[in-house]
Formats: structure tokens, C-alpha cells, sequence
């Protein structure tokens, strides 16, 4: 991979950060509800919101506010959150670890049962299984997180079956098999979604590779089916996969709000939730931040895994 | 006209998605009027009911008929779901067939722009907007709209590229024909197909957003009996009749599958053929 | 007593369902071919020629049938062998060679590797001895640098060098019998020259049995010991290759014939004066393409882009029909482009007594005057569009009258170009390509035009459908005095119509000379070398 290719893409992401950055502070620079009010409650005097506004630095220009939270984003300091009273980067950034927990569980399931069944549908066209696959997932791809969520919530944490619990965490560094349990119906649910939309990838990846040229050629060299199939067409197939992986960490991120929502599971998405219905300005902003950087930053490493395995995008 | 109508009822996406669509069209016009009780209407002997011959999809908390109150909900879902889908579509190929005639360094600037926009995922865009504008159902349309319109920048343009780069444009252009009759006679009837089938199945995120953000508690407020929202509002009961839950959930699934298929078979159907 | 033939299909047919019934892609087709035997079989698209090398091959579609007829490899019938067999079969006892080396190439692997896995499987060889060995193929088949191509991807390779590559996987395994699905169409003359070349060479060595499907009859001559001419799944006619061109026996192949071009026939007669002034004249016209990117332009770099045509000077006099010939790449279209105010350019156009000296100087008496028609039909004509609009725009454009109404007009228009007048209903999707490019053709010549330049206008359609545009070309030239900028990279069709060539080579003009002095002393090597490499027919 060349160093220019390399340096394109490294400015792409800083400038994509920047703008995010902007949008995310100055969108929610239009939210009413007033900081200093907020903390200070509707009785303050017009003395002591004038205070509190200017150690907040409210006061300033909304260009000198950004540049300011910028400046503090930079050195991980996301600001004192208006509900808690604690530094953001504290209720934040455990969060998306234990998000990230709750993404790479789904991710990995899903790749165990997505690409299988992506295969074995474009192997059996038009046959049962592609028919199932199809259906499936077209279904899949079409049910809001939240419905997905409720349905398994009423199937599997049913208290008449009490097979898993409906809500709760419980980290697995204390209790590793109870930790595990309470996250079963997350992963499962949002490794449904995952599962639909990538088995449909899969298979149509699939399709179109063993229709190509090459495929062809490849047949008729009398190469073994085995060969032909692993390592010339699966090659292939699978190669864009990384890129739908990466497109789907975006999905999971917007959805992982809905999902550990309804589980309580307390992840960025959870405390971003809260942060919105408490109007907690600097916990607002740090969730929506952390999150799109994260969703740009794994579009990233995937144009770049791509990029290396590709080689015919060398010369970019 | 009636030939690409033809062709799109020839397939069996097409016909099922018209189908859906078409029903759930006339559910949300004629709504209430269908409905076999009072969607507001309370049975207080009959809560929490299962379906059954009476119900036909039980009750809820406060005995109302569900399936009453799903056909009611169909003209929430249904028409914000559209007018959300129009506005990002709307905003979006203004921008995405500027950006593509302006070409060169513009282009370049809009599309990176767009492109950092995009890192943002949508259900989180659209809940930042609706945060800061205030939780109801206009709002939660007109964020929809904005944070659907760069992927419909993205399309539109991608599209007015191909176009362009079509010999009989470029046979218009020798000719010596005004940019005008070039984009609107040219141009434009070959752009409009595809971005009316990514419009259709764009209407099914819609749906889907807007009952996330109504079950969040930021879309549709009560009484509003959108069905995000009847979702939000069964929770509490969830195990009590869990079909409080079920019903608006498969019926947004509905919605969603029906745009889908439709913008498939619409695909088909409006699509030009080389050579028969 | 003739020797058993390698392979022989023997009355064979082929079908292929659909929904509205069966489809009749071949019929009763017999064929043999005997060791150190090189077959030619010719036939336009839609003949079948390519349905019977996958026939042959055993890779039919699921929705093929079979309904008569024996594929005999040595004797064998290939219709009753397994799967399993037939696997055994391809690549070792029969092999193929495609079309186009860029798409028949796995672009994710090396080329050392796609060669090396038909030696593992088909002689049993170990990775590393299948390596060297296909090592030793690639420098049979005359790649310079065996072990570097070894180790590059397709994309790295040219063309040429490519198919190289896929004969010497196609003969690695000494196979019985070869397809050659015209291996050298995706390919420029000089280099299918040469891949011509090595292809009568090894299969003189080898004896291998060979098929060779083309559409060019003409080359077909000279390559084939015997040819077979195809015309809707049938057999036509079959002669020794000697014969085909001096005594053919059936009208099809008769007409077939009189469509090839040859270039000892002259069309065309009627040379403009020596003396005359240019209709219109290129002086030192650059044209680039590419914009210098962002990190240029912080840099100061000077634009760079690609040169697509460089200082070209070049003139067309009234009535004169000037060939350009070059291959891809050559910068032959993007001048005709820059022409017609599609390419921005460098340098000035003359037309008349006037001086462009851009696209903005292209008034509206320059655009009637030269007009162009493009080579692909499909995306020539708005499929959105009827024929009528299509037609009535240059007249509305360039207020053309006569005393009768629109639609008239529209349907002289179809008449000069031997369509029937109800076609201005219909939509380009229900016209089969040479009639596309005939209304193209009638676009073009709606405002009278002095000059049309025909970019490659026949390159993408049937030799027969390619005779009856080019006859139709001459003789609205004969009735309006048209001149021609002719673009093409067949020079066997260029020295039949046209008065001047100019060649084309990188972006240079490389000559410029009438057609006779071309032919028989050119002055440039690169001239020189095309005209080696053209195959004219046999007979």
C-alpha cells in the first residue's frame, strides 16, 4: 500500500472527525433548556446564573465555546456532566467498553452464522435453503430493533419459562457464567439484525463471482469443484465482506441505542438516552461524539484492510 | 406509462409490494371508518385480552380494540413516514444533482463533505436533531429528513454521473443544445427512475426510524396511536399480553417489507432495456 | 483412409428454454477435427459458434437441452461422462481459450499461480515443480521475464502478455484438442498479430487438435486448414480454408464474403481537387484529460494530466472522406471530441475562414455544419426517447424547413436511411443495433452537414450489418456531398473508402498520405507494422 494512499486516507478521517465534531456540538448548541438554570434550578437569582453561566464559559461566542470543547475533547476531558455532577469521561468511556463487549459478541456470532448460510444459499440457488435465506432476511432487514428486541424479550425472558432475564448486567470480570447469561438476549438480538443484512451480502457477493469470467475459466481448466470454489470464488466473495462489516458497525451503533435501551444494559447507548431525557448538554455531546469516531474509525481500518488485501488498489 | 405499470405487476415482488402498499394506503385514508370499534373506546371488562372472535387482536391496558387502534395508526405512521421520505429525498437530489453539474473542485468539496456527514449513523443524527428541536411528531419527521439526505446526496449524484456520461448526452452537448434542454429533457427522465425506486425503499427506514424514535419516547407523543409509540406504551405490560406488543411491531415489519418489495419490483419495471 | 478424428460432434442440436418455449441454438451440427488439424469456425453473433464451445465443453446453463446428436472426444461421447469425469476431462484432454484475458483471469491471484494449478492438477506435479515448470511454459509462449510474470497480478500485465499466459495454461497439460474462443477480439492488430503468430506455432509443434472460433473470416483464412461457416445454429457450408474465399458454394457464405472488407476493392471514387480549401483543419491541437489534483495545486505543481492527443494537424477538404486509424489509446476520439466541443482543447480549429479557439467559439453554423455519430448505439440514442423526438430535435434545433409538417420530415429522414416510417413510434430498445446506428446516422445528417465524423460507428456490429451501413454511408455522400472523418481501427475497411489516412499512434499523428502511397510505401514503422499485422482474406 502506497504512503500517498496511506496519507489520503489519514486526512480523510481528521477531516471527517472535524465535521462531526462540528455537527454534534452545533446541533446540540440549538437544544433550549439552559445549563445554568439546570444546575442551579428555576429559583436562582439572575446574579448567580450570570456566575455559573460565565464559569461554564457560556458566556463566550459559540465559535470560542467549540474551539474550548474541542480543546478539552483532545485531552479526553469531555466535561462535568449536568446530571451527575462527575467528569462525562468517566460515565462515558466504560460505557463503550462494555458496548464494544456487547458489538464484538454480536459481530463474532454473527460472522459464524451469517457467512455459512450466505454460502450455502448462493451454492443452492434458487433452491430451499436460498429461498429460506432470502425470506429471512428480507424479514430480518425490515423489523426495527426494537420489534426484533421484543420478540425475543417475550420468547426467551418469558418469567413463565424464566429461561434469561429480561434486563440487568452484571460484568463478567465478577461473575463470568452470570455475566454471560444476562448477555445472551442483547448479543442474540443484535446479532438478528447483523445476521439479515449480511447473509443477503453474502450470497448476492457470491452469486456474482461464481458468474463471473474467471469462475468460469477456472471451471473449465478442470480444476477441482473444491478448489474452484474455495480459493478462487470465496476469495473473492468475501474480500467486500470486510467493508459490510465495517458499514455495520454503523447500523449496530445507531441500533445498540434502541437495544441496550430496552435490555437496560448500560452502555453508551443507555447513557446517551438518559443524557437526552436529562438534557445533560456535555454528556450529550460526548456520547454522540464517541460514537460517530468510533463508526468512522472502524470505515477506516476497514478501507484499510481492504485496501491491503486488494491489490489492485495499490495506486489510489 | 401502463407498460412499466404492467411489467411491475408481473413479478411477484411487485405484486405483493403494491399490494401492501396499496392497503395500506387505503387503511390510512379511510382508517377509522374500517375499524370495527372506536379505536378510543374503552372495554373496561375487557382488558388485557388475547385475541379472539370479539378482538380479533385482543386489547390493551385499557381494553381498547387493538386492531382498531392499529388501523388508526396508520395515518400517523403512514404519512409522516412519506413526508419524512420526502423531504430527504427532496433535499438530498437538489444537492446530489448540483453537486454532480457543478463537477470539479465543488463536487469534490460536497461529496467529502457529505461523506463526513454520513459518519454519523442515521438513527443517532436523527435523534440529536429531534433532542434539540423538541420531541414531537413534526420534528422527529424533519429530522428523519435531514439525516436520510446525505445517502440520497450520495445516490443522486452517482446516478446524474451516469447519466451524463451517456453518449446521447454528449451527442445533445455536440449538437449544441442549451444546459437547459440537456438536463431537463435528457437528463432528467433517465435520472428520475432509479431515485423513485431508492425513494420507495427508503420509505421503509422511515417507517422503521420513526417508530424507533416514537418508541423512544422523541417521535409521536400520546395520544398519538403511531405504532412506534403503542410499542413504548405496552412495555410496562409486556408479559401481561405481550400481543400489545406484537400487533404494532409486525405491522411496522409489514410496512417495511411492503415498501421494500415495491422498490424492487419497481426496479424492474422502470428499467429501460437495451434491446428486446 | 482418414484418421480418426480427435473430435467430432456428430449431429448434434441444442436448445435452450424459456418462457416463451424452446429456442433452437443449434442444429444438427457435424464437425471433426484430426490431429495437427486446425478447424476455423465462422459465423457472426447470434450464430451459435459460442453455444458449441461450451457445448463441447460440457458447460451448458440449467436451462439447456440436449436433444439429439454425440460430442465424441477420441471416440468417447462426452454427453454420457459424469460430472466427475468430465472435471478430469476439461483441461487435461481438452482445454480453452477465451475471449478477453481480463475478465478469464482471477484478478486476486498471481499469474504464476493460475498457471501452476492446471500443472498440479492435471500432472500431478508438487507446488514448487509445478512452479518451475510454468516457469518454462511462460517463456515457450515468448514472455521475456518468465520469473517476474510468475509473480504479477493480471492487472499488471498488458493484454497481450496476458493471453499469453492463458495459452500456456490452455496447452500445460498436452491436451487432445484446443477451443480458441477468438482469443485475439479484446486485442489491438499489432499484438493479435503476434498471439496469431504463437498460435501456429505451438500448434504446429504439438499437433494439438484446435477449434478456431471467429468472426473474422479473413483471418480465419489464413490461420485454418479447414473452414466451417455458421449461420443460425446451422453448418452452411465447410472447405478447405484455400477454397472458402475463391469458390464459395452457398449464398450465405457468398454474402458473408462480399461483406468482408477487402482492400484491393475500391468503393469509393471521386477525389477532391488537389488545390482545394480545407472544410476544416486542426492546427497543433493538444488535447488533455485529468485535473491536477488538490495536492498539486497546494504543491504548484504544473498541470499534469494525461496527453490524450498531441499537436495534431490535420485537414479535411470538402467531399473527402479522411480515414484515422489507430488503435485504442491512440488519441483518434478524443480529437474527434475536441472537434465537436466535447474536450476542451489547445490550439485552433479552422472552419472556413474562421478560427476557434475553443468550445465556446463552436457557434451554432459550426455545429450544423459537423456532426458526429458515436460508436455504441445503445447509449447513442435516449432510451427514454422515441425515434420521432429523437430525429425531431436537430430539425427543431437547427430550424430546419421544408413545406412539410414534422412528421414528414421525420419520416424522409427514415427514408434516406432505408427505415420504414412508422418507426418514429417505436424506442430504441426495439431496434436491433445496425438499425440503431442507421437512425443515428439520420440524426446526424437531419441539418445537412458538410462533414460527420463516424466515430468507430461500425466497430461493434456484424461484419454483414457493418457492409450495408458502410454502402449506406457512400451513397449519402454521393447525393450530398458529404465529408467523412472516418474513424476506425480496421484498415482493411479504411483503404476501401477512404482518400487520405492518417495514422494514429499515443497521441501523435504519426503519417498522413493518401491511400495508395500509404499502402505501398509508408513512411512511419509504426504504419509499416499495421499493415504487416492485418490479415487480408486468402484468395
Amino acid at each position: 500500500m502506497s504512503i500517498n494512499y496511506l496519507l489520503k486516507r489519514i486526512l480523510t478521517i481528521l477531516f471527517t472527525l472535524f465535521v462531526v465534531s462540528l455537527l454534534v456540538f452545533g446541533i446540540t448548541q440549538v437544544l433550549p433548556g439552559d445549563a445554568a438554570v439546570m444546575l442551579l434550578g428555576e429559583n436562582a437569582t439572575a446574579e448567580q446564573l450570570a456566575a455559573v453561566r460565565e464559569r461554564l464559559g457560556l458566556d463566550a461566542s459559540l465559535a470560542v465555546q467549540y474551539l474550548h470543547w474541542l480543546a478539552g475533547v483532545l485531552h479526553s476531558d469531555f466535561g462535568t456532566s449536568l446530571r451527575t455532577g462527575l467528569p462525562v469521561t468517566e460515565m462515558m468511556f466504560p460505557a463503550l467498553g462494555r458496548s464494544l463487549l456487547l458489538a464484538l459478541l454480536s459481530i463474532g456470532l454473527m460472522l459464524i452464522i451469517a457467512i455459512p448460510l450466505g454460502i450455502l444459499a448462493a451454492l443452492r440457488r434458487g433452491g430451499p435453503t436460498d429461498l429460506g435465506v432470502s425470506l429471512a432476511s428480507y424479514v430480518g432487514v425490515s423489523l426495527p430493533e426494537f420489534v426484533t428486541a421484543t420478540l425475543v424479550l417475550i420468547t426467551l425472558a418469558n418469567p413463565a419459562f424464566g429461561l434469561f432475564p429480561a434486563t440487568g448486567y452484571v460484568p463478567l470480570s465478577e461473575e463470568f457464567w452470570r455475566g454471560l447469561h444476562h448477555l445472551v438476549l442483547p448479543v442474540l438480538t443484535v446479532s438478528i439484525i447483523l445476521i439479515a443484512h449480511v447473509m443477503r451480502m453474502v450470497r448476492s457477493e457470491l452469486v456474482d463471482v461464481l458468474h463471473t469470467d474467471y469462475v468460469r475459466a477456472a471451471r473449465l481448466k478442470g480444476l477441482s469443484p473444491r478448489r474452484v470454489l474455495f480459493r478462487h470464488a470465496l476469495r473473492n466473495a468475501l474480500l467486500p465482506t470486510i467493508t459490510i462489516v465495517a458499514l455495520d458497525v454503523g447500523y449496530l451503533l445507531g441500533g445498540i441505542i434502541v437495544v441496550e435501551e430496552i435490555f437496560a444494559f448500560p452502555g453508551i447507548g443507555r447513557e446517551l438516552i438518559v443524557a437526552i431525557n436529562a438534557r445533560d448538554l456535555p454528556a450529550i455531546q460526548a456520547g454522540a461524539l464517541i460514537m460517530a469516531a468510533t463508526y468512522a474509525l472502524s470505515n477506516f481500518m476497514a478501507d484499510l484492510a481492504y485496501a491491503a488485501l486488494d491489490k489492485r488498489i495499490q495506486y489510489a | 406509462m401502463p407498460d412499466a405499470l404492467r411489467r411491475l405487476l408481473g413479478t411477484p415482488q411487485g405484486q405483493l409490494g403494491s399490494l401492501i402498499v396499496f392497503a395500506a394506503v387505503l387503511l390510512a385514508i379511510l382508517g377509522p371508518a374500517l375499524a370495527p370499534y372506536n379505536p378510543e373506546q374503552f372495554h373496561i371488562t375487557a382488558r388485557f385480552q388475547g385475541p379472539s372472535s370479539r378482538f380479533w387482536l385482543g386489547t390493551d391496558q385499557f381494553g381498547r380494540d387493538l386492531l382498531s387502534r392499529i388501523m388508526m395508526g396508520a395515518r400517523s405512521t403512514l404519512p409522516l413516514a412519506l413526508l419524512a421520505t420526502v423531504i430527504g429525498t427532496g433535499l438530498g437530489a437538489v444537492i446530489g444533482t448540483l453537486s454532480a453539474f457543478l463537477g470539479g473542485r465543488a463536487d469534490e468539496a460536497i461529496m467529502r463533505t457529505v461523506d463526513a456527514v454520513m459518519a454519523i449513523p442515521g438513527l443517532l443524527f436523527a435523534l440529536l436533531i429531534v433532542t434539540s428541536l423538541g420531541a414531537n411528531a413534526f420534528n422527529a419527521i424533519l429530522a428523519i429528513g435531514i439525516a436520510f439526505a446525505p445517502s440520497m446526496v450520495r445516490i443522486t449524484r452517482s446516478v446524474a454521473l451516469a447519466v451524463r456520461s451517456q453518449d446521447y448526452v454528449k451527442a445533445a452537448i455536440a449538437r449544441g443544445e442549451s444546459s437547459r434542454f440537456i438536463v431537463v429533457r435528457e437528463m432528467l427522465p433517465n435520472v428520475i427512475a432509479p431515485i423513485v425506486v431508492e425513494t420507495t425503499i427508503r420509505v421503509s427506514f422511515a417507517v422503521m426510524t420513526l417508530a424507533t424514535l416514537s418508541f423512544l419516547g422523541l417521535g409521536a407523543q400520546p395520544p398519538s396511536s403511531e405504532w412506534g409509540l403503542m410499542v413504548s406504551e405496552a412495555r410496562s405490560y409486556l408479559f401481561r399480553n405481550p400481543w400489545m406488543m406484537v400487533w404494532p411491531g409486525l405491522a411496522i415489519a409489514m410496512i417495511a417489507v411492503g415498501f421494500n418489495l415495491l422498490g424492487d419490483g419497481l426496479r424492474d419495471a422502470l428499467n429501460p432495456r437495451t434491446s428486446e | 483412409m482418414t484418421a480418426v478424428p480427435i473430435l467430432s460432434v456428430e449431429n448434434y442440436s441444442l436448445d435452450y428454454a424459456g418462457r416463451a418455449g424452446a429456442a433452437r441454438v443449434l442444429q444438427r451440427v457435424n464437425l471433426a477435427i484430426t490431429r495437427g488439424e486446425v478447424l476455423g469456425l465462422v459465423g457472426e453473433s447470434g450464430s451459435g459458434k459460442t453455444s458449441l464451445a461450451y457445448a463441447i465443453m460440457r458447460y451448458l446453463p440449467p436451462n439447456a437441452r440436449e436433444p439429439g446428436g454425440a460430442i465424441r472426444l477420441l471416440g468417447e461421447d462426452l454427453r454420457t461422462k459424469s460430472a466427475s469425469e468430465i472435471d478430469s476431462i476439461r483441461g487435461r484432454r481438452i482445454s480453452m481459450v477465451f475471449q478477453d484475458p481480463s475478465t478469464s483471469l482471477n484478478p486476486t491471484l498471481t499469474l504464476g499461480e493460475q498457471i501452476s494449478e492446471v500443472l498440479v492438477r492435471h500432472k500431478g506435479l508438487s507446488q514448487r515443480e509445478a512452479y518451475e515448470h510454468g516457469k518454462a511454459l511462460l517463456h515457450k509462449v515468448g514472455l521475456k521475464d518468465p520469473a517476474a510474470m510468475m509473480r504479477r497480478y493480471p492487472h499488471e500485465a498488458s493484454g497481450g502478455e496476458k493471453q499469453r499466459v492463458t495459452i500456456a495454461s490452455a496447452f500445460a497439460a498436452e491436451p487432445d484438442c484446443i477451443l480458441f474462443d477468438e482469443p485475439t477480439t479484446a486485442l489491438d492488430v499489432i499484438t493479435s498479430r503476434q498471439i496469431i503468430d504463437l498460435f501456429r506455432e505451438l500448434q504446429a509443434e504439438t499437433g494439438v487438435a484446435s477449434l478456431y472460433i471467429s468472426h473474422d473470416l479473413a483471418l480465419v483464412s489464413r490461420i485454418a486448414d479447414r473452414v466451417a461457416v455458421i449461420h443460425r445454429g446451422c453448418i452452411v457450408e465447410e472447405d478447405p480454408a484455400a477454397e472458402v474465399f475463391r469458390s464459395p458454394r452457398e449464398d450465405y457464405t457468398k454474402a458473408l464474403i462480399a461483406s468482408v472488407p477487402r482492400p484491393d476493392r475500391r468503393l469509393v471514387t471521386g477525389e477532391p481537387p488537389a488545390g482545394a480549401t480545407p472544410l476544416l483543419a486542426a492546427d497543433q491541437v493538444t488535447v488533455r484529460y485529468g485535473r491536477s489534483s488538490f495536492i498539486d495545486s497546494i504543491l504548484r505543481r504544473p498541470a499534469a494530466g494525461t496527453i490524450g492527443a498531441r499537436e495534431i494537424s490535420l485537414d479535411v477538404k470538402p467531399s473527402e472522406i479522411l480515414g484515422i486509424v489507430g488503435e485504442s489509446g491512440s488519441g483518434k476520439s478524443t480529437l474527434a471530441r475536441a472537434l465537436v466541443g466535447l474536450n476542451p482543447f489547445e490550439g485552433t480549429i479552422r472552419f472556413g475562414e474562421r478560427r476557434l479557439a475553443s468550445a465556446a467559439d463552436m457557434d451554432q453554423d459550426y455545429r450544423r455544419s459537423i456532426q458526429i455519430i458515436f460508436q455504441h448505439p445503445d447509449s447513442s440514442l435516449n432510451p427514454r426517447q422515441t425515434i420521432g423526438d429523437i430525429l425531431l430535435r436537430p430539425l427543431r434545433l437547427y430550424g430546419v424547413k421544408d413545406n412539410g409538417s414534422e412528421r414528414d420530415m421525420v419520416a424522409k429522414l427514415l427514408e434516406e436511411v432505408q427505415l420504414p416510417a412508422d418507426f418514429a413510434k417505436r424506442y430504441p430498445h426495439q431496434l436491433s443495433g445496425g438499425q440503431k446506428q442507421r437512425v443515428a446516422i439520420a440524426r446526424a445528417f437531419a441539418s445537412r452537414p458538410n462533414l460527420v465524423i463516424c466515430d468507430e460507428i461500425t466497430s461493434s456490429l456484424d461484419v454483414s450489418i457493418q457492409a450495408q451501413i458502410i454502402e449506406l454511408l457512400l451513397s449519402l455522400r454521393e447525393r450530398f456531398g458529404t465529408a467523412y472523418f472516418f474513424i476506425t481501427h480496421d484498415l482493411n475497411l479504411v483503404r476501401q473508402i477512404a482518400h487520405r489516412i492518417a495514422v494514429m499512434y499515443r497521441g501523435d499523428l504519426v503519417e498522413v498520405a493518401d491511400v495508395d502511397t500509404l499502402t505501398r510505401a509508408p513512411s512511419h514503422p509504426y504504419t509499416r507494422a499495421l499493415l504487416d499485422a492485418v490479415p487480408t482474406p486468402v484468395g
